[in-house]
C-alpha cells in the first residue's frame, strides 16, 4: 500500500507539473494582459506609468524567469497577489473555496440521493414502466442544462411563491436555514443533472451484476428480493458508479461557474471566469491548480476506495 | 344652528381630515430616518477611484463617499446650470470676464478618516486630473484629463479659498465639476490607495467590501450637512445574471435596479407582476455610435464614411435593437431629455434619419464614386465586444450595410481585448458606446471629437470643428452658445465623424418606498445618496 501512495504521488506531482506549465503558457498566449486592460480601457495612456507597472508586475521578464519566480513563491506558501487588486491571492480565493466545495458536496448528495436508488429501481423493474418513466426523466436531466434549470427554478419561485434565495451569501452560522435554503436550490439544479447520469450508470451495472450466478443463487435460496438486491447485487455493482462519483466531483469544482452565477454564490468557479477576463495571472493560475489538485486528490481517494468496497482489489 | 348639524358638521370635517391625511401626495411627508437600501449592481467596479475609471459601475457605488465642489440638485431631473448647488463650495463667482472661477469652501468638512478638508485638497484633485506639471501625483489611468485643458493655474490663496484660473471664459467647467466623475480627493491618501478604498467626504461610508459580491456603505456620522444623510446605509449588491437580479427586484431583495440594465421588456414584465413598482423613463446620457478608424483604408476617404452613415436606417436600429427603447440623436442627448439635442426637424436632414431608401441610394452612389460596386465590393471587418447588446447592435449595421452592397464580416472581440484594441487604433470597423458624464458640449465634444484627443476613437480631425468646439466653449450667451451647439452637431453627422444609432434610454425601476432617487438625463450624477429615504 505504501508502494502505490508513493507511486501515485509520484505521478500526482508530476501531472501537478505538467497543468502548471500548461496554464502559465496559455494565460501567456491569450491576447492581452493586466496592464493592457487597465490602462487602455480609459482611453489615455501614460506610457511611462504602464511601463513601469509592467515592471513591477514582473510581466518585462523572461517567460522562463515569470514561471520559475512564480513556481518559487508557491512551494514557499506564497500564492502573489491580485494584480486587479492588489490585495494578496489567498485573501480573494480563501472566502470563496468552502462555497464552491459545499456546493459540489451537495449536488453530489442530491444526485446519489436521486441517482443510485432510482438507478436500482429501473434495474430490477428492468423494461416496465416504472423503468421507461424514470429513464426518460434521466434523459431530461442530461438533456437540461444545469444554469437553465436553475433559471427556470428562480422563476418559478418568483412566479408562484413570490420569492427569490438570497442575493448574498449567507454563513451558516448566521442563518441556517436560510443558508441551507440558498445551496438546496442550485444543488438541485446541479445534481438533477448529476443524478441522470448516476441513474444510468448505476442501472447498467446493477444490471450486469443481477446476472450472476450468486445472485440466482442466493434469490432460488429463499432469500429476501430487497435484501439480495441492496446487499449483494449493489455492494458488487459500486465500483463504477463511486468511479463515476469522483469524476463528477472533480468537474463540479470548476464547472459550478454559471450555477454560481445564476444564483449568485461567490464561489471559486465564477471567480476564476473574471480572474481570466481580466488576465490576473496569480489567481487563474493558483485556482487552476487547486482545481488540478481537488481532481488527482479526488481521484486518489476514490482508488482508495476501491480497496474498502472490495476487498479482492489490493495495492501492491 | 342645531346641535344635530354641529355634530354633523365636526364628524365631516374629522372625516374629511382623516382621508386627506391617508391620500395626501407622499412630496408633503417628512423624510423618515433609518434603513439599509439595496441597489443591484451589475459588476464588480474595476476599482473604487472615479478619477481613474470611465464607467457607471465605479461612479454609482462610490459617488456616495465622495462630494465634489458642486452638485446636480439630485431632486431636479434635468441638470442644467440652474439646478448646480453647493457642496464642498459654499459659494462661486466668476471672475476676470470670466476667465478665473473662485470657490469659497466649506469650513465644517472631515475627511472619513478625522483630517479636515481644505483649500489644499481641491487643488491638489484638479491638478492631478489636469495632469499639471507640479502635480504631486499622477493617475494610473487618466479618462477626463481633457476637460481641463483650458486650465492654466489652480491656486489656493487661503485654506477656504481655490481659484480656477482659465485661459479663456469657459461656462461648461461649472457644469463638469459637478457632473459624478469630478469629485474631490484627498491630498493626504496616494492615488493607488484609494483605488481599493474611499476616503472621502461624503454621506456614507465604506464598511466591507468583498470584491465580486458586495461593496457595502454605512452612514458617516459626522457629515457636515446635519441630518443627512436618512439612510443607515447601502448595500450595493453584485449580480452579474440579469435575469436573476431581476427576480431580484420583483421579489423586493434588492429595491433599486441598475440604470440601463432593466430593459424595457424586463420593465414591462416586472410592472406586469408587481404593479407597485415605480418605472421612470429616463436618459441615460449613453449612445450607441460606429467608429471608423480613419488612419485605414478606406475610412480615411468622407464619402465612404458618409456612405456608411447613410446607409443605417437609425429608427429601424431604435426599433429592431432597442425594441423602441432608444432616442434619435445627434451627438447630443435629444430632447425631451437633453438640453442640446438638434431639434427633429433638423435631424430628419441628417444621414439616416431621412427617407431610408433615398439614403440608401445615395449611399450606394457615394460607394461608387469611390470606386466601390457590385463588381468591386467595399469589405469590412465589423469589430465588437463579445456581449449580447453589443452583438445585437453590430449584426444589425452588418445587414444594413449588406443593403447597400458592403460586405462586412462580423469579429466578436473580448472585452478585455477590445478596448486595448480600440485604444492602439488596431481596428477597422466598429459598435462602441459611448457615455458622458454631464450633459454638456465642452465634456463630449472635447473627450470625443477633438483633434488629437486619445479618446476621439476614430481619430477624426478637422481644424474647423475645432475652432466651432472652442467658439461654443467660450460663448457666454446661452442661446448663440445653443446655436454654435447645433451647428457642430450637424456638421459631425454630414461628415459622419462617429455615427449616431441612438440614445439609449433607461427603465429605472425601484420600489416605490424608496423616496428621492430621481433619475436624471445622465446616469453619472445622481448617486449622491444623501436625500434618499425609506418609507418604510
Amino acid at each position: 500500500m505504501r508502494t502505490y501512495l508513493l507511486k501515485r504521488l509520484g505521478i500526482a506531482l508530476l501531472t501537478l507539473f505538467g497543468m502548471s506549465i500548461v496554464i502559465f503558457v496559455l494565460m501567456r498566449l491569450a491576447p492581452g494582459n493586466i496592464v493592457d486592460i487597465l490602462y487602455e480601457a480609459g482611453g489615455y495612456v501614460d506610457p511611462v506609468a504602464k511601463k513601469e507597472l509592467t515592471k513591477e508586475l514582473g510581466l518585462d521578464r523572461p517567460i522562463v524567469a515569470q514561471y520559475l519566480s512564480w513556481v518559487g513563491d508557491i512551494l514557499q506558501g506564497n500564492l502573489g497577489k491580485s494584480y486587479r487588486y492588489d490585495v494578496p491571492a489567498w485573501q480573494i480565493i480563501k472566502p470563496r473555496i468552502p462555497i464552491t466545495v459545499e456546493l459540489a458536496i451537495l449536488s453530489l448528495l442530491v444526485a446519489v440521493l436521486l441517482g443510485v436508488p432510482t438507478g436500482v429501481v429501473s434495474a430490477v423493474r428492468q423494461d416496465t414502466t416504472l423503468d421507461y418513466v424514470l429513464r426518460v426523466i434521466s434523459l431530461a436531466g442530461l438533456s437540461m442544462p444545469s444554469f437553465w434549470l436553475g433559471m427556470v427554478i428562480i422563476l418559478g419561485l418568483v412566479a408562484w411563491a413570490g420569492w427569490s434565495p438570497p442575493m448574498l451569501y449567507v454563513p451558516p452560522t448566521q442563518d441556517f436555514k436560510v443558508h441551507v435554503l440558498q445551496f438546496l436550490l442550485p444543488a438541485l439544479a446541479v445534481g438533477y443533472r448529476s443524478s441522470a447520469l448516476l441513474m444510468r450508470i448505476t442501472r447498467s451495472s446493477v444490471l450486469e451484476v443481477m446476472r450472476e450466478d450468486y445472485i440466482r443463487t442466493a434469490l432460488a435460496k429463499g432469500q429476501r428480493e430487497r435484501v439480495v438486491i441492496w446487499r449483494h447485487a449493489l455492494k458488487n455493482a459500486i465500483l463504477p458508479i463511486v468511479t463515476v462519483i469522483g469524476i463528477e466531483f472533480a468537474f463540479l469544482i470548476g464547472g459550478l461557474v454559471v450555477t454560481e452565477t445564476v444564483f449568485n454564490l461567490p464561489g471559486v468557479a465564477r471567480y476564476l471566469v473574471e480572474a481570466i477576463l481580466w488576465r490576473d495571472y496569480p489567481i487563474v493560475q493558483n485556482l487552476v491548480m487547486f482545481i488540478a489538485i481537488v481532481v488527482i486528490l479526488s481521484n486518489l481517494f476514490v482508488d482508495m476506495l476501491y480497496g474498502w468496497l472490495d476487498p479482492r482489489v489490493r495495492y501492491g | 344652528m342645531t346641535r344635530f348639524r354641529v355634530l354633523t358638521l365636526t364628524a365631516g370635517l374629522a372625516l374629511l381630515g382623516v382621508l386627506a391625511v391617508t391620500f395626501a401626495p407622499a412630496i408633503g411627508q417628512a423624510p423618515k430616518s433609518g434603513g439599509i437600501l439595496n441597489v443591484w449592481h451589475r459588476e464588480n467596479p474595476p476599482s473604487l477611484s472615479i478619477h481613474e475609471e470611465a464607467t457607471i459601475s465605479t461612479v454609482l457605488p462610490m459617488s456616495a463617499c465622495y462630494n465634489n465642489l458642486v452638485l446636480f440638485d439630485p431632486l431636479k431631473k434635468q441638470e442644467s446650470e440652474a439646478t448646480i448647488i453647493p457642496e464642498l463650495a459654499e459659494k462661486w463667482s466668476w471672475q476676470d470676464g470670466g476667465r478665473t472661477l473662485v470657490f469659497f469652501l466649506r469650513k465644517d468638512v472631515k475627511w472619513h478618516d478625522g483630517q479636515l478638508f481644505t483649500a489644499k485638497d481641491v487643488k491638489y484633485t484638479f491638478d492631478v486630473v489636469r495632469a499639471a506639471p507640479d502635480a504631486p501625483a499622477k493617475l494610473r489611468v487618466n479618462p477626463r484629463k481633457g476637460w481641463y485643458d483650458n486650465v492654466v493655474s489652480i491656486d489656493a490663496p487661503d485654506a477656504y479659498t481655490v481659484l480656477f484660473r482659465l485661459k479663456r471664459p469657459q461656462p461648461s467647467l461649472l457644469m463638469m465639476l459637478a457632473s459624478g466623475y469630478s469629485p474631490v480627493y484627498p491630498a493626504h491618501v496616494p492615488p493607488a490607495e484609494i483605488r481599493n478604498r474611499c476616503v472621502g467626504t461624503g454621506p456614507f461610508k465604506v464598511k466591507d467590501y468583498r470584491q465580486g459580491e458586495l461593496l457595502d456603505l454605512v452612514k458617516n456620522p459626522d457629515y457636515f450637512v446635519k441630518g443627512r444623510p436618512y439612510l443607515d446605509g447601502i448595500r450595493y449588491i453584485i449580480v452579474k445574471e440579469r435575469g436573476t437580479a431581476v427576480a431580484a427586484i420583483q421579489t423586493g431583495r434588492i429595491d433599486v435596479g441598475f440604470p440601463g440594465e432593466v430593459s424595457k421588456a424586463a420593465s414591462e414584465s416586472l410592472k406586469a407582476a408587481v404593479p407597485q413598482l415605480v418605472v421612470t423613463v429616463a436618459s441615460q446620457n449613453v449612445n450607441d455610435n460606429l467608429i471608423m478608424n480613419i488612419r485605414r483604408l478606406p475610412f480615411d476617404n468622407p464619402k465612404v464614411r458618409k456612405a456608411i452613415s447613410l446607409a443605417v436606417d437609425r429608427r429601424a436600429y431604435i426599433k429592431a435593437v432597442h425594441q423602441g427603447g432608444a432616442l434619435p440623436g445627434a451627438s447630443m442627448a435629444p430632447k425631451p431629455f437633453g438640453v442640446w439635442g438638434i431639434l427633429e426637424k433638423d435631424l430628419n436632414q441628417l444621414p439616416g434619419y431621412g427617407d431610408p431608401a433615398k439614403d440608401k441610394a445615395e449611399a450606394k452612389k457615394l460607394l461608387a464614386e469611390a470606386g466601390f460596386g457590385p463588381g468591386n465590393p467595399l469589405k469590412v471587418e465589423m469589430g465588437t465586444r463579445a456581449i449580447a447588446i453589443y452583438v445585437d447592435f453590430a449584426s444589425f449595421i452588418v445587414d444594413q450595410l449588406k443593403q447597400v452592397g458592403v460586405e462586412a464580416t462580423l469579429k466578436q472581440i473580448e472585452t478585455g481585448v477590445w478596448h486595448p484594441m480600440v485604444t492602439r487604433r488596431e481596428y477597422h470597423m466598429g459598435t462602441n458606446l459611448t457615455g458622458i458624464g454631464p450633459d454638456d458640449p465642452d465634456a463630449n465634444f472635447y473627450e470625443n471629437y477633438r483633434c488629437g484627443s486619445p479618446r476621439n476613437y476614430t481619430d477624426y480631425c478637422s481644424e474647423l470643428v475645432d475652432s466651432m468646439m472652442d467658439k461654443q466653449s467660450a460663448e457666454l450667451d446661452p442661446k448663440k452658445r445653443l446655436q454654435l451647439v447645433y451647428d457642430i452637431q450637424k456638421k459631425l453627422e454630414e461628415e459622419a465623424a462617429r455615427p449616431l444609432m441612438g440614445w439609449r434610454v433607461d427603465y429605472f425601476t425601484h420600489w416605490p418606498y424608496v423616496k428621492n432617487l430621481i433619475p436624471h438625463q445622465s446616469i453619472y450624477n445622481y448617486w449622491r445618496m444623501q436625500e434618499v429615504w425609506l418609507d418604510k
